[in-house]
């Protein structure tokens, strides 16, 4: 198969799926549970073939007269859908008792996460901001309704309401940007901004960062950095477990693929405009989501504030970028990777243990969790201490790649903060571990979900441990050095 | 596989495995006992085959994480060696102590790693390596306080979690940056310390670097401001941990501040060896006289651990090959005898159910033997001659004399202090009139001196034959203490 026919059948798949579902779906033959299959079986072919393009550098232009030059198939779009379909794939498979058992879980839902994820590979794969945008607003809009699903609920009505107003508000800071990049530079194709930047001195561009920064703006909104976060906790708790996870996972990567791509092509040259912004902003994350971490009571809001610390380590990459030594980047994807086996894997052990029921799962509900299932406790252990950044764990080879990053590019200060923010972590990541292992706990021991999906979370936990001490002297399975491997060839498949 | 990961990875991998059979606390108590001793012989295999006149030995490297330079590089020389053999020794005799109490399966399970983790951060000689023992060591010890602790026991595991772990990060950091350090220097990430110690900083540089190491290993010792998490968690802690802390963790962390800040940071370390010096003999005294003020018979060991380990840190900074051998040699006796002294507070509390020293009393009468081995530990913590501690103490007093006469006159006053708080102990515990308590004190059954003789004849031999042991130490403490100039160790 070649890579353009890959990157054409992997959305025209996931479309042709999510139409089919849509026509078919209310006769009586494809019942939710059909509906749930085809899904699987879509997203796990589409992601066998982006899988398979990933291992070398290889960068084409899809279509170039039709499309006009807009979209682009290369290692770095493909490292990004498969973990896009990956994590889709694995937020289906381990909330599938869930998802069975809740009345609002219809087949429209299916829909719309595939319409959603075709909207993330177009988006990781639009190499033209007309064509970003759209692809952004598809996704978003799908994960709006997604959001609100449970009509039933309040909390997901006013999460949904609330996440579509501020969502949309932001997106048109992109427009405005988008016009502004477009008045000075006469095009809206990434490599013709940067051209347009290479060959003209300061004086005009201006209007190139004034529109970066409006871009900017739409993209800490996605990705819930402070200031621009404020809506995370109510939407993640107003969401359904699996949304939320799907949302922290896969969504919040699809925005940082997109960023990182205008990032490299066209701002990295303005670093010493940005930088302190970068900076600033990542501090103020890392800082007010680490105190929003704290004070939950809820695990659920835990997860999705300490969702927003991670933003921050992953701007603090960002910032060294500009000093050009050829790690930042790829220490993005590799940490993006880290933090989403683990969100993933953590958000899964709390859909799989729910159920239908729509109680938010407090610290207290956990007590006595090793006793009764010493399996899944300890599996969410792992995700907790990867998520903690704790050695032996892929989050911490993210945050050990990050914090390096940070220092050859002489922000030492920032990496202190970083450490400081994770030692913050470190309190509520195992207070949920404290909850499980030394409380006492009345409750009887209940038998959970489906083994096939705990199958999934166990293996999601041997990949986390792997990832942490993993080489390929060791049983020959490819570990840290070919995972940081994988994210070198998507930075180098950009040029 | 070479031998020293096998002592690394065996209890490692065994108590994986034990996961799957907890349930059954017989079995998991065997397998503890033939795991421990099975890593007692390899070290004693280790020992044995030990060239006394060579330092760094039974090197193994491979490359870890290539991008980075990380490399799987272990050693074992002669300072390292005794902390491997004491943590062989003692993890078995744990088992053998306690083995009608306790009867949980992850108490054991939780120590095998613990164990595998001491093995592994003392023999690792890449920093990043050393780092992932380092924290890994934590988790088992976390677990064990929060399940098995006494009184506000989730509270205090984490505390003492997030203290350490505290120190740990900026530790990580500091390695961070050596490492950047290095790639600018010579155009490549490294960890390892032989690549490392080729380094040059700048002062400052290497002030805040060797500050960002010496957080994490001051909380673990811990040296005099860093103590306050001490006491609460001493009292808590079951009597495994305790005699893991005491004599394991807080050991590791004087044995890192040589191996590591010594030999990256020679200049450095001397420039500030005068204050850490002030700061030990500070902690000495100050941490003798909290010992003498204690009624909670953990605390006050705790206490009068935390006064050795601040003399060892003293003998350490001398620099000077009496100072160091005095040192390596301290923390092998001290760790025996704490260890020793720690299984019989766990023994007493078992019949006493109490650690009060006021609500004791008078168990010589009834329990002479109790009584015999108590009083030699005790005595043998203080240092009295024929006992390890003596020769160890000796050393570090002549090494601080030559160092400065002020200097050694008052290290050679402050171990008085010992005695005054361990004579306490001993006529408060072992005399005066029997309490509700004491009554029906039963006497050490067999498996309890099966535990505690091994421990005695070890230390009386330590002591009435030092030359035997110090013979494995000498060509390292040489070799650190006449090449000033140049890193601790060549290979």
């Amino acid at each position: 198969m070649s890579n353009e026919f890959i990157a054409l059948v992997v959305p025209a798949l996931l479309l042709i799926s999510a139409i089919f579902v849509l026509l078919f779906g209310l006769s009586s033959y494809y019942s939710k549970s059909r509906a749930y299959y085809i899904t699987i079986i879509t997203l796990g072919t589409s992601l066998l073939m982006a899988i398979s393009t990933i291992n070398k550098v290889h960068s084409t232009l899809i279509l170039p007269d039709i499309f006009n030059s807009m979209i682009v198939y290369d290692t770095f779009s493909a490292t990004f859908i498969s973990l896009f379909l990956l994590g889709a794939f694995l937020t289906l498979a381990i909330a599938k008792s869930f998802i069975y058992t809740s009345e609002y879980f219809t087949f429209e839902s299916f829909v719309l996460l595939l319409f959603s994820l075709f909207g993330m590979v177009t988006l990781s794969m639009a190499n033209e901001l007309l064509t970003a945008f759209i692809a952004l607003e598809i996704s978003s809009m799908s994960v709006y309704v997604l959001v609100g699903l449970n009509k039933n609920s309040l909390r997901a009505s006013e999460a949904f309401f609330k996440y579509l107003l501020l969502g949309s508000f932001a997106s048109s800071f992109y427009l405005l940007g988008m016009m502004l990049i477009f008045a000075q530079t006469k095009s809206t194709n990434l490599n013709d901004i940067a051209y347009f930047i290479s060959t003209t001195d300061l004086n005009s561009q201006l209007l190139i960062i004034a529109g970066g920064l409006l871009i900017m703006i739409t993209v800490l909104f996605k990705i819930a950095a402070v200031p621009f976060g404020a809506w995370v906790i109510d939407v993640y708790e107003g969401a359904s477990l699996p949304i939320t996870s799907y949302m922290a996972g896969v969504f919040k990567i699809a925005v940082f693929s997109f960023a990182l791509r205008i990032f490299l092509l066209d701002y990295a040259s303005f670093d010493d405009i940005y930088d302190p912004l970068i900076l600033g902003g990542a501090v103020v994350t890392m800082f007010v989501g680490s105190l929003l971490a704290v004070v939950q009571t809820s695990v659920k809001k835990m997860l999705a504030a300490s969702s927003v610390v991670h933003s921050g380590y992953i701007l603090i990459a960002f910032a060294s970028i500009g000093a050009n030594t050829g790690n930042a980047a790829p220490a993005i994807i590799f940490y993006l990777f880290a933090y989403f086996i683990s969100a993933i894997g953590a958000f899964g052990i709390l859909s799989y243990i729910t159920n239908s029921n729509e109680k938010v799962i407090n610290y207290d509900d956990l007590d006595g969790l090793a006793k009764t299932h010493p399996l899944i406790s300890g599996a969410l252990t792992i995700f907790l201490l990867s998520l903690a950044g704790f050695p032996s764990t892929i989050g911490f080879i993210g945050k050990f790649y990050i914090f390096t990053s940070a220092i050859e590019a002489g922000y030492t200060i920032f990496a202190v903060f970083g450490a400081f923010s994770a030692f913050i972590s470190i309190y509520y990541y195992f207070k949920v571990i404290v909850h499980m292992y030394f409380k006492r706990s009345i409750k009887k021991r209940v038998e959970y979900g489906y083994k096939i999906s705990f199958i999934f979370i166990l293996a999601s936990a041997l990949v986390v441990l792997w990832g942490g001490v993993g080489t390929s002297l060791l049983l020959n399975i490819p570990g840290i050095d070919a995972l940081n491997e994988l994210s070198k060839y998507a930075i180098k498949s950009l040029y | 596989m070479n031998i020293l990961s096998l002592i690394i990875f065996l209890p490692i991998i065994v108590a994986l495995f034990l996961f799957f059979i907890k349930e059954n606390v017989k079995l998991v108590k065997i397998v503890y006992i033939i795991v421990t001793l099975a890593v007692l012989l390899l070290s004693l295999d280790l020992y044995i085959n030990f060239n006394p006149d060579d330092s760094m030995q039974f090197i193994e490297s491979h490359i870890w994480i290539a991008e980075y330079g990380i490399n799987y590089h272990l050693g074992v020389d002669g300072v390292s060696l005794g902390i491997v053999m004491m943590n062989a020794i003692i993890m078995p005799l744990i088992a053998i102590g306690l083995y009608k109490q306790r009867d949980n399966g992850g108490y054991w399970i939780n120590l095998l790693f613990v164990q595998g983790g001491v093995m592994g951060a003392v023999l690792s000689l890449d920093l990043m390596l050393f780092y992932l023992f380092w924290e890994l060591m934590l988790l088992p010890i976390f677990f064990m306080l929060g399940l098995f602790g006494y009184a506000r026991s989730n509270f205090i595991a984490m505390k003492f979690n997030l203290y350490t772990i505290f120190g740990s990060l900026m530790m990580l950091i500091a390695i961070l940056y050596i490492a950047v350090v290095h790639k600018e220097q010579f155009g490549f990430y490294s960890f390892d310390l032989n690549e490392l110690k080729k380094l040059s900083f700048s002062s400052m540089e290497s002030l805040l670097v060797f500050g960002g190491f010496m957080l994490a290993f001051a909380i673990k010792i811990p040296i005099f401001p860093f103590h306050t998490w001490l006491s609460d968690t001493y009292r808590s802690a079951p009597t495994g941990i305790v005699i893991v802390m005491s004599a394991l963790m807080a050991k590791l962390g004087v044995y890192a501040i040589w191996r590591f800040l010594f030999s990256l940071f020679n200049d450095t370390s001397h420039l500030l060896a005068p204050y850490f010096i002030g700061l030990g003999l500070f902690g000495l005294i100050y941490f003798g006289i909290s010992a003498m003020s204690q009624n909670h018979l953990k605390r006050m060991f705790a206490f009068s651990s935390a006064s050795h380990l601040s003399l060892i840190v003293v003998g350490f900074f001398i620099y000077d090959i009496y100072g160091l051998v005095g040192s390596s040699y301290l923390i092998v006796a001290h760790a025996l005898s704490s260890a020793a002294l720690f299984l019989m507070v766990g023994i007493m509390f078992e019949r006493t159910r109490t650690y009060s020293i006021d609500e004791l009393g008078g168990i010589a009468r009834v329990a002479p033997k109790f009584a015999l081995f108590f009083a030699f530990f005790a005595l043998s913590i203080v240092g009295i001659p024929s006992t390890a501690g003596f020769v160890a103490e000796l050393l570090i007093i002549l090494g601080a004399f030559t160092y400065n006469i002020y200097i050694g006159f008052i290290s050679a006053i402050t171990i008085l202090i010992a005695m005054l708080f361990m004579f306490k102990v001993i006529s408060k515990v072992l005399y005066g009139e029997l309490s509700a308590a004491t009554a029906n004190f039963k006497d050490l059954r067999f498996h309890e001196l099966l535990a505690l003789i091994p421990l005695a004849l070890l230390i009386l031999a330590m002591g009435i034959f030092p030359n035997f042991f110090i013979h494995k130490i000498k060509p390292t403490a040489k070799y650190c203490s006449t090449n000033l100039e140049g890193p601790c160790y060549v290979k």
